[in-house]
């Protein structure tokens, strides 16, 4: 397999490599098989973190250490990181529902993964029969080093996909700005004056809210203060928050009412 | 020129024996742990100095083992985890940033080829064509550590300063990665010990002062000085230190991401920021003062005989603790910024600054190439006129405009009767009617009171 | 071992190392911690400055953060492109066209960084 590969990329397979190889393969594959098992989103990202990882330490191994270092500080680095992200907005409880929210969904992610599961075979397939390997040593020795060999390509031959990329970047970005971003517009700020009518309009009462209730059992935000007549001020709990009654043992006398 | 400092080249690297790679491994750690201790005893005596106090005293000679007891307290105490905890990630957290930090040491240079037991090695750990792109990649994977430590514990307080730490780590670790871009363009490599290399002198400048030919200067910090600038600034704000350190505003956030963390795993967290600062300081030091040679005048001694060998420990030692002094000054002297600030300064400053700098940079360098010198210095001459009406025709920032006297009376008069008394338009405090009653009554009494006073 | 080799495994090594120390430290760490702590009945409850913890251990963050991770990405990209042409652009083969076609990706770029100024995503409420 991709052992193969590595041995003819190398002109023959070294001990350190094989021993690299034999480390890091089984590391990526947990990595991938970790990920699609996680229960939980942020376990599902670190392991992808582990493959990304193992991924960049095989490029270093087959010569190319520009891309190796790219792959991690892009990768693991950057858009990993956004996904992490994603996933702390989101919430750390939130597990994956089962509904489909697209209709078809399924169908379309087995039949895709039937495809390209064909194609990583004929692509192995083809790597294991006809092709030989060159490597990239005659390459990297070509302009001095690999960095330079990648550059020296990328601003002549690829100059065209380089000039691209940034477009399809700055297309993405812009689309992240535009559909997560609310702009406040300047005319529809509310001016002092307005939050001052607003704020003593009919109907709403001006003053500071009652803070929690503060007992001697509980000084929490989510209790409730007591109104005269004993009953729960609702205003004096935030809307966000559960409302905390005392339980029997909590509002029990605590000796004290002698 | 027989003490010449032979400077190591990459072929040099990869070729030690087992037993000098552990040393040179343990090495690196012992003198990470020892700086960690020192910093930190560093740190606090200097502020108490700032200060006027006398900060600590009392354990060892002049309480400089302070911070080493203070370390070997933690270890004992009890380990509390809450139980909303995830446990491996919160394990994993305090790994990740430790193991990070140590990573970047690995390609620092502190010295040229030495002798060691009779093998001739480089003072170095060892060295990749990409090495700064390592340091890079161990900085970027560090924020794991502070997202997974505010996530991972379970608790709305370091989540949100996980979050509010790695959003800033990430916006100044942009405008780190592009000012090191001046570096590559000006040394023409990415191994620190290239650019170690690349900065041993100047060329020769083709200025004659009555005979004496002077060189250029050859640190990036004098000729790359902008991006100098904006390392320096990305730093602070990268390794979170006043006046930047927002993740750790305990009157918001209480402690930041690593609230939920005692004791081992706290002096976990706690040793991987001090080695964070003393990264920064090192790759400062490499990038922009010369890494481990010595600095201007004291290098013309006997054609540089102060950079042979283990001398170049000392050098860079000097140019780290200096760097280091630096955190700490503006840590004694400066406020604490607000977010909005912070993330405007890079952004908003430090960001297009930056590639504006390293496109004028190029501009320059490419049309010094050209034989003749007139192209050359009309270009840079364009460059600056255009820079200089780019910046006279920034849009100026306009505040909310002050309403006039006519409309404010106007206003005015539509409130209706009886409203809240309100001042007077142009702002004029009026004599309190209080105060006025005061002095009247006063006057008299200590005038009479004096002479009163005199006569007895 | 190779030169080449070499060079990574003495990283790869210093990781290596790196973590079994901090494994090892936290063994340790757990004999000398107190092994019989005192179970009182609230310590292991999340820290809220001493008032019982209300909602969940969640709270929802801003999507800001989002945007400026998103932004990250788009120059973290754009530094690895700057990166190699650093390192060639004075290149005599190359002439001004690498500087200029740097100029052009930059630019473009700093359309989206300019876009995200007006729009006022840069200004942190």
């Amino acid at each position: 397999m991709s052992h193969s590969i590595l041995a003819a990329a190398a002109g023959q397979m070294g001990t350190g490599e094989k021993v690299f190889f034999w480390i890091f393969g089984p590391l990526a594959l947990i990595g991938a098989i970790g990920m699609v098992w996680a229960r939980n989103a942020v376990h599902s990202a670190l392991f992808l973190v582990l493959t990304m990882l193992s991924l960049g330490v095989f490029y270093v191994l087959q010569a190319g250490p520009f891309i190796g270092m790219v792959q991690i500080i892009v990768y693991t680095g950057a858009i990993m990181m956004l996904f992490l992200f994603v996933l702390m907005l989101v919430g750390r409880d939130s597990s994956d529902a089962l509904i489909e929210t697209l209709r078809g969904q399924r169908t379309a992610a087995i039949l895709i993964g039937l495809g390209f599961a064909g194609l990583v075979c004929t692509a192995i397939a083809r790597a294991m029969g006809s092709v030989s390997a060159k490597g990239l040593d005659a390459a990297n020795q070509a302009n001095g080093g690999n960095v330079q060999g990648i550059a020296a390509l990328l601003f002549t031959k690829y100059v065209f996909a380089f000039e691209v990329t940034s477009a399809l970047l700055i297309t993405a970005a812009v689309g992240a700005m535009i559909l997560a971003h609310v702009e406040r517009r300047r005319e529809n700020r509310l001016s002092q004056v307005d939050l001052m009518k607003a704020r003593f309009a009919p109907g709403n009462y001006p003053g500071p809210k009652p803070g929690p209730g503060v007992y001697a059992t509980s000084d929490s935000v989510a209790t409730p203060a007591l109104l005269p007549d004993g009953t729960f001020a609702d205003r004096s709990v935030s809307k966000i928050l559960p409302t905390r009654e005392l339980s029997g043992a909590e509002s029990a006398p605590k000796g004290t009412e002698r | 020129m027989k003490y010449l400092a032979q400077d190591p080249t990459l072929a040099n690297f990869g070729h030690d024996v087992w037993w000098l790679v552990l040393i040179k491994v343990v090495a690196v750690f012992a003198l990470l742990l020892v700086l960690t201790l020192f910093t930190i005893m560093y740190e606090r005596k200097v502020v108490a100095r700032m200060a006027v106090r006398p900060g600590p005293n009392q354990v060892g000679p002049n309480g400089w083992l302070q911070s080493l007891m203070d370390g070997m307290k933690l270890p004992f105490k009890e380990e509390i985890i809450p139980i909303t905890a995830d446990k491996v990630v919160y394990f994993l957290a305090p790994v990740i940033a430790g193991t990070c930090a140590f990573i970047t040491f690995a390609v620092i240079p502190f010295g040229p080829m030495v002798s060691i037991f009779g093998h001739r090695t480089p003072l170095q750990l060892t060295d990749v064509p990409v090495a700064v792109l390592v340091i890079l990649a161990a900085t970027s994977m560090s924020v794991y550590g502070i997202v997974l430590s505010g996530w991972a514990s379970g608790s709305t307080y370091p989540l949100l300063g996980g979050l509010r730490s790695s959003a800033q780590m990430i916006s100044y670790e942009v405008a780190m990665g592009l000012s090191i871009v001046a570096v590559f363009m000006t040394a023409g490599t990415m191994s620190t010990s290239g650019i170690v290399h690349a900065q041993a002198g100047g060329a020769q400048a083709n200025w004659d002062i009555f005979g004496w030919h002077p060189q250029a200067p050859s640190w990036y910090a004098i000729v790359t000085l902008p991006s100098f600038v904006i390392y320096a600034i990305s730093a602070v704000g990268e390794t979170n230190r006043a006046p930047f350190d927002l993740p750790e505003a305990e009157s918001e956030l209480v402690g930041g991401y690593l609230t939920e963390y005692s004791s081992f795993k706290f002096a976990m967290f706690y040793l991987a920021e001090y080695i964070a600062m003393i990264n920064v300081s090192a790759v400062g030091a490499t990038l922009f003062l010369g890494g481990w040679r010595v600095p201007w005048p004291l290098s013309l001694i006997d054609h540089g005989v102060l950079n042979h060998s283990w001398f170049g420990l000392i050098w860079f030692l000097g140019k780290v603790l200096i760097f280091l002094f630096g955190f700490i000054w503006l840590r004694a002297t400066l406020p604490r910024l607000r977010y909005d600030q912070f993330m405007r300064l890079g952004w908003k400053v430090l960001l297009p600054a930056n590639l504006v700098w390293i496109l004028i940079l190029a501009g320059i360098k490419t049309t010094q190439r050209t034989p003749t010198g007139n192209t050359r210095w009309f270009v840079i001459a364009g460059v600056v006129v255009v820079a200089l009406i780019a910046v006279f025709l920034w849009p100026e920032k306009k505040g909310p405009e002050a309403p006039s006297t006519e409309q404010l009376e106007e206003q005015l008069a539509q409130l209706p009767e009886g409203s809240f008394p309100l001042p007077p338009l142009d702002l004029q405090v009026p004599p309190s009617p209080r105060l006025q009653r005061l002095t009247g009554q006063r006057e008299p009494a200590t005038v009479g009171g004096g002479t009163d006073e005199k006569e007895n | 071992m190779s030169g080449y080799l070499g060079s990574y495994a003495t990283l790869g090594l210093l990781i290596v190392v790196g973590a079994l120390v901090f494994v090892g430290a936290f063994s340790a760490n757990r004999l000398l911690s107190p092994s019989a702590p005192n179970p009182a009945p609230d310590k292991y409850r999340n820290y809220e400055c001493g008032l019982d913890p209300v909602g969940g251990d969640w709270a929802q963050a801003q999507i800001r953060y989002y945007l400026y991770a998103f932004l990250y990405v788009l120059f973290a990209v754009e530094s690895v492109f700057l990166f190699p042409w650093a390192v060639i652009y004075d290149r005599p083969e190359f002439g001004a066209s690498a500087v200029v076609e740097m100029g052009i990706f930059v630019a473009v770029l700093a359309l989206g960084l300019l876009y995200a100024w007006r729009k006022r995503v840069l200004r942190w409420t």
